[in-house]
């Protein structure tokens, strides 16, 4: 208030209150007086403008006296005549007078209010206003009042804004004018006013909007679009060594907002709006452009003949344009990208119908015709709009000039000059409408003949498509091709019957498309698995999806043919092949191994997201230098080419286990599920245990007990119910521990417990000081945990020589040598023994264990059962689960077991799974009752069956609390109270 | 009711309107000069209320930023639940090097406070965010929480990671000596609606 005052130093009365009425008065007193404006009182003007905001917010919500007052003295009017004026247009009075009008219009509460400030016209001169664009301010608290009256629009107060009678629409004509502003955020503000406009359910509005500007704004549009593909596309051309990859995502993602800005408005499914918009999509950009760009070299030939044929056909001279020529064309690859784009953001029927029509249907004629047939079958009162990309002649601001000038005239006709006129083929649009009847009817019948006709048939824009898949060289044209065809096939505008339909066409060399689409698919995931191949894993992976889905895996259509069964089966035994060879070539092979595993559960492709990276635009390249994704370039180096190897295992064994619909069995190597958890309760009865004191970094000091089990080391405290039992505080894998001596200390050991993975959790489970009793114990320790680390490592990579089928490791059968193998990695001594076992002890630990929870990797591995297991299989795998369960049960005392003193930890566990409320069917069944299954697989380690769909993976989500990863500090808490 | 995302920003921008107890006013747009490093900088900042009923619009907003703050309301505890949605969406669409800023808002509403500083701090720290609390009531923190956002855009253009040519980031250099100008979308958090103020 203090500040307010010296603004208006010594003038007279002016009230004491700032948010007043009397305020108010005083200031259109000032307003008044200084009807004109000079450098002198621009100052004051400024400051009452503001404080006019504030009032009249104030009195919006206080006092309705206030609006009253400023509507009786009509002070909108002093505004306007404040901006017309020279110096008032001043950026310093224009931008706190669009302030005042945003503070206005954003803040008003009350709707009578809201109705009084616009009930005159001031509101719309003042949009019509020429201001200062070239002032960044100015525009900016421009676009936003064109914005925010944009957000008050509804069926109610459209009328204020649109004029029924004069055919006026300022707020939507003045703004679209901004359509292509270089600055981002008013482009933005344009789109959302004019959806804002579209939103709104008037008529005559719509009809205003559709016959006098769609047709400029949409062509400009559209040619704004083609402008920036062609930049995008100069970029590609040009930066064949990734070095301006910025440049070019930016280019892509920009291209992605034109695509959800036209998505966002044909999905507001205006009719007439759609069909415009549709029209100069198609036959202004998609066509001209992007499928024209598909086939290599222009197709002078045929479109020569036509326009003979037509020329015959209408007895005229008609010269042969070959304006295709000078049609501007991107290359294919960049061709490809951009129509998956289209099939994955757009969704309105019509258009992605035609589209994939023009692709998989139609020949060069389709030059000629635009996908004018197509379209016809959906859209009523059509426009026809001449093919080709090119500029519109009118600027947008033009064109909408003449439309307004021409309002009087009936509305189509007033639309021609501006829609029709294409620059590029003008002539042939007149030909055209002119003879549109016979053309349309030479077309029906042809349309009709290329549907009822089985024999060959010209697609040469699906010959294209097929053609990019081949891999020999590289796979830069097969993944967008891929692409492409994902996109197709799962957009909801285009009919999966009428796609099934066009590919079980026959091809001109007499093949069905689809068994040449399935074959191409079955050449890439034959040729990822050779050795030296140049077939990103990104692009195996969307083949096999693909693949999956052509086949109709999974439902009763289903036509999977033997020969496309072998082919998938010798693909798999030759990554098996190719990776024996990187077996145990890296020390580290173990980790990659699992490390692969994980990355390969975890990632799930989106095409879509694939589609926003605009790196797959450039040629495939093998160096991590340029920041692309592993499993979007090439391997560099043996260690890459190493996990490539892995990983390409992996996504042929899962193609191999979903065609036969096997389950995974092996993978992954540890079975989280079998493994000892946090606050598990153990029977540790006759096991080794080994006391010692934990004393961590910050002195925290434990009394624990350390156990070593096969895989496992785990950190218990005794059990205070149960003598001999004990809880575990602490678990890890031995593969992960490092060990070292103290050499001031021969009682001590440091231990270090990593965790297993890539995690993005660097922190060891644990690092800390272990003091034993005595150095007898502290070597016995020592000892323990590293033979145990070297035996964990050792058995698992005799699992993965398994799965590989590794000669020599495998011996005759697999089950009797992974019993061996169990035996000799096993500890030597039991950890714990069946022998105290009691009926119902397995249900009693559940109870105790079921707070603990299982690792999030066994969560993973239960959706992907869930995700894996097929409708058919499922109901088989749950009543065969089912049906095992109370077999196992009392099965379990009368399982195999010769040597019970030998029984591990596993089997202990193993029966505690066995449960009724078990989440495996047993693996005791797999083993002894179902011989026919290990005789089909002899090579899968019958160790556990994965979770079965129904019910498992619901467990394990709420059983996934305090997984091994609960760090041990938070135990410590705990840990401390109990111990003290 | 909204987070108040439009009051931080006009009491950021235009210092005239001071706050007062009853009046609450907000604006979607400003611009303001500021200094750091010696060097002038024009702020520009768009409040992206009103984008959410269409995706394009909200994509763009996130793209054509250097940095965003993510706004929510302490006394109203969805606000805050909200975060994670917003987090999400403005990860995917943005530019990875966006600077995000996380504020509570309304920080002198005390007695009606639903979420604790303490969680603002921790979910900041989870996600990588900078965090503070503000209100643009008393206008505590409003200079700070901007121009710390700035300062941080600033520290990135230093460092390279940004490419100042490249208009698509929200900064482009001015004409006169070398004034950036980062756009900062006042991110929407409006919990239910994004349109009105306070």
């Amino acid at each position: 208030m203090f500040r307010s005052r010296s603004w208006f130093g010594g003038w007279a009365g002016k009230p004491k209150n700032r948010l007043s009425l009397d305020h108010l008065k005083y200031l259109h007193n000032v307003l008044e007086r200084n009807q004109t404006v000079s450098e002198n009182n621009r100052g004051l003007l400024v400051e009452s403008l503001r404080c006019i905001a504030e009032i009249l917010i104030w009195g919006d919500q206080n006092d309705s006296t206030v609006f009253d007052f400023f509507l009786e003295k009509n002070m909108l009017s002093y505004f306007l005549h404040i901006m017309r004026q020279k110096s008032g247009g001043s950026s310093f009075v224009c931008v706190q007078l669009l302030q005042t009008l945003n503070i206005l219009f954003e803040n008003i509460r009350n709707e009578t209010s809201l109705y009084y400030l616009l009930s005159n016209n001031h509101v719309n001169s003042i949009i019509v206003h020429k201001f200062d664009f070239s002032d960044e301010d100015v525009m900016g608290y421009y676009i936003l009042f064109l914005k925010t009256l944009s957000l008050k629009l509804n069926t109610h107060t459209i009328h204020f804004f649109y004029n029924e009678h004069t055919n006026d629409f300022p707020l939507y004509t003045e703004a679209i004018k901004f359509f292509n502003h270089p600055e981002s955020m008013v482009r933005i503000a344009v789109r959302t006013i004019s959806l804002n406009v579209y939103k709104v359910e008037n008529r005559s509005m719509l009809q205003f909007i559709r016959d006098k500007t769609a047709a400029p704004y949409f062509s400009n549009l559209v040619w704004f679009i083609g402008k920036h593909i062609l930049e995008l596309d100069t970029c590609v051309r040009n930066d064949t060594d990734h070095q301006s990859q910025n440049r070019l995502s930016n280019l892509v993602a920009e291209h992605l907002d034109h695509l959800h800005y036209l998505n966002d408005i044909l999905c507001l499914d205006i009719k007439d709006l759609n069909a415009v918009l549709t029209e100069h999509l198609l036959h202004k950009l998609f066509i001209p452009l992007y499928i024209f760009s598909l086939t290599p070299a222009p197709p002078l030939l045929s479109m020569a003949l036509v326009t003979k044929n037509l020329a015959a056909v209408l007895n005229k001279v008609v010269e042969i344009d070959i304006q295709e020529i000078n049609n501007p064309r991107v290359s294919g690859v960049v061709a490809l990208f951009l129509l998956s784009l289209v099939f994955l953001v757009i969704t309105h029927g019509p258009l992605v119908h035609s589209l994939a029509w023009v692709i998989l249907n139609a020949d060069h004629n389709v030059f000629k015709d635009g996908a004018a047939e197509v379209l016809n079958a959906y859209i009523e009162k059509r426009e026809v709009v001449a093919l080709g990309f090119g500029q519109p002649q009118e600027s947008l601001e033009e064109a909408l000039e003449i439309s307004a000038t021409n309002s009087n005239s009936s509305s189509s006709q007033s639309n021609e000059p501006s829609s029709a006129q294409a620059v590029s083929c003008e002539e042939a649009t007149s030909d055209d409408s002119q003879h549109q009847v016979n053309i349309t009817d030479e077309e029906k019948e042809k349309l009709k003949n290329s549907l009822s006709t089985t024999s060959e048939s010209n697609r040469p824009f699906l010959d294209m498509v097929l053609s990019s898949m081949d891999c020999n060289e590289n796979d830069y044209l097969a993944l967008l091709a891929l692409c492409l065809i994902y996109a197709l096939a799962n957009n909801k505008g285009v009919s999966s019957e009428w796609l099934e339909q066009i590919l079980n066409k026959r091809s001109t060399s007499s093949a069905l498309y689809k068994t040449m689409l399935i074959e191409k698919l079955l050449q890439i995931v034959n040729l990822s698995s050779q050795p030296t191949c140049r077939i990103r894993l990104i692009t195996l992976e969307l083949t096999i999806k693909l693949f999956c889905q052509m086949i109709q895996l999974n439902s009763a259509e289903c036509c999977l043919l033997d020969t496309h069964h072998n082919a998938i089966f010798s693909a798999r035994n030759q990554s098996m092949t190719v990776l024996r060879n990187f077996y145990k070539s890296e020390d580290i092979f173990l980790d990659l191994f699992e490390d692969e595993y994980n990355e390969f559960i975890k990632s799930s492709l989106n095409v879509e997201f694939l589609c926003m990276d605009s790196t797959i635009l450039l040629p495939p390249t093998g160096t991590p230098l340029t920041g692309i994704g592993f499993t979007r370039r090439l391997p560099c180096g043996e260690v890459e080419k190493a996990r490539r190897a892995i990983r390409v295992f992996f996504h042929l064994r899962q193609l191999c286990q979903s065609v036969t619909y096997d389950e995974e069995t092996s993978l992954p190597l540890t079975n989280p599920t079998k493994c000892v958890q946090i606050d598990n309760v153990l029977d540790l009865n006759n096991s080794d245990l080994i006391a010692c004191t934990v004393i961590l970094k910050d002195g925290t000091k434990f009394r624990r007990f350390l156990v070593i089990d096969v895989l496992q080391l785990i950190l218990v405290e005794p059990d205070s119910k149960r003598l001999g039992w004990g809880i575990a505080k602490l678990v890890g894998f031995l593969q992960d521990v490092e060990v070292l001596g103290d050499k001031d200390d021969s009682r001590c050991l440091h231990i270090t417990v990593h965790r297993g993975g890539a995690t993005t959790n660097r922190n060891p489970i644990l690092s800390a000081k272990f003091v034993f009793d005595d150095h007898i114990r502290c070597m016995a320790a020592k000892q323990r945990l590293t033979k145990g680390r070297t035996k964990a490592r050792q058995k698992k990579m005799y699992q993965i020589a398994q799965l590989l089928e590794i000669p020599g490791q495998v011996t005759d059968g697999a089950l009797p040598t992974y019993a061996n193998s169990l035996r000799t990695g096993r500890t030597p001594r039991p950890l714990f023994t069946t022998i105290n076992r009691v009926p119902g002890f397995a249900a009693a630990l559940r109870r105790d264990s079921m707070p603990s929870g299982s690792v999030s990797r066994s969560q993973m591995t239960a959706s992907r059962g869930t995700e894996k297991t097929r409708p058919t299989t499922a109901s088989r795998e749950s009543s065969k689960s089912r049906s095992n369960t109370p077999k196992s049960r009392d099965g379990s005392p009368r399982m195999p077991r010769p040597r019970s003193e030998e029984i591990p930890l596993e089997d202990f566990r193993h029966s505690r799974q066995s449960s009724p409320a078990s989440r495996n069917s047993s693996n005791a069944p797999s083993r002894s009752h179902t011989p026919s299954r290990l005789a089909n697989e002899p090579l899968s380690l019958p160790k556990e069956t994965t979770p079965s769909a129904d019910g498992a993976s619901t467990e394990s989500k709420t059983l996934d609390q305090n997984s091994k990863e609960t760090s041990f500090i938070a135990h410590k808490m705990k840990g401390n109270v109990e111990t003290v | 009711m909204s987070v108040g995302k439009s009051c931080l920003l006009l009491q950021f921008t235009d210092k005239r309107f001071q706050p007062v107890h009853d009046l609450t006013i907000g604006v979607e747009f400003g611009a303001r000069m500021i200094t750091i490093d010696g060097k002038q900088i024009k702020l520009q900042i768009w409040d992206t209320a009103g984008q959410e009923a269409f995706r394009s619009i909200t994509r763009s907003y996130y793209r054509g930023a250097a940095g965003a703050l993510l706004v929510y309301d302490i006394t109203r505890r969805e606000t805050f639940n909200h975060l994670t949605t917003w987090l999400e969406d403005a990860r995917q669409h943005s530019n990875s090097n966006m600077v995000i800023m996380l504020i509570g808002n309304k920080s002198d509403l005390d007695s009606r406070r639903e979420v604790k500083k303490e969680e603002g701090e921790a979910f900041a720290r989870e996600h990588g965010l900078v965090f503070m609390e503000t209100s643009a009531r008393t206008a505590a923190n409003v200079e700070e929480a901007f121009i710390n956002t700035a300062k941080e855009i600033y520290e990135k253009i230093q460092e390279g990671v940004f490419d100042i040519n490249n208009e698509a980031n929200g900064i482009k250099i001015g004409q006169q000596h070398s004034p950036t100008n980062p756009s900062l979308p006042g991110q929407s958090q409006g919990g239910q609606t994004g349109g009105g103020c306070c």
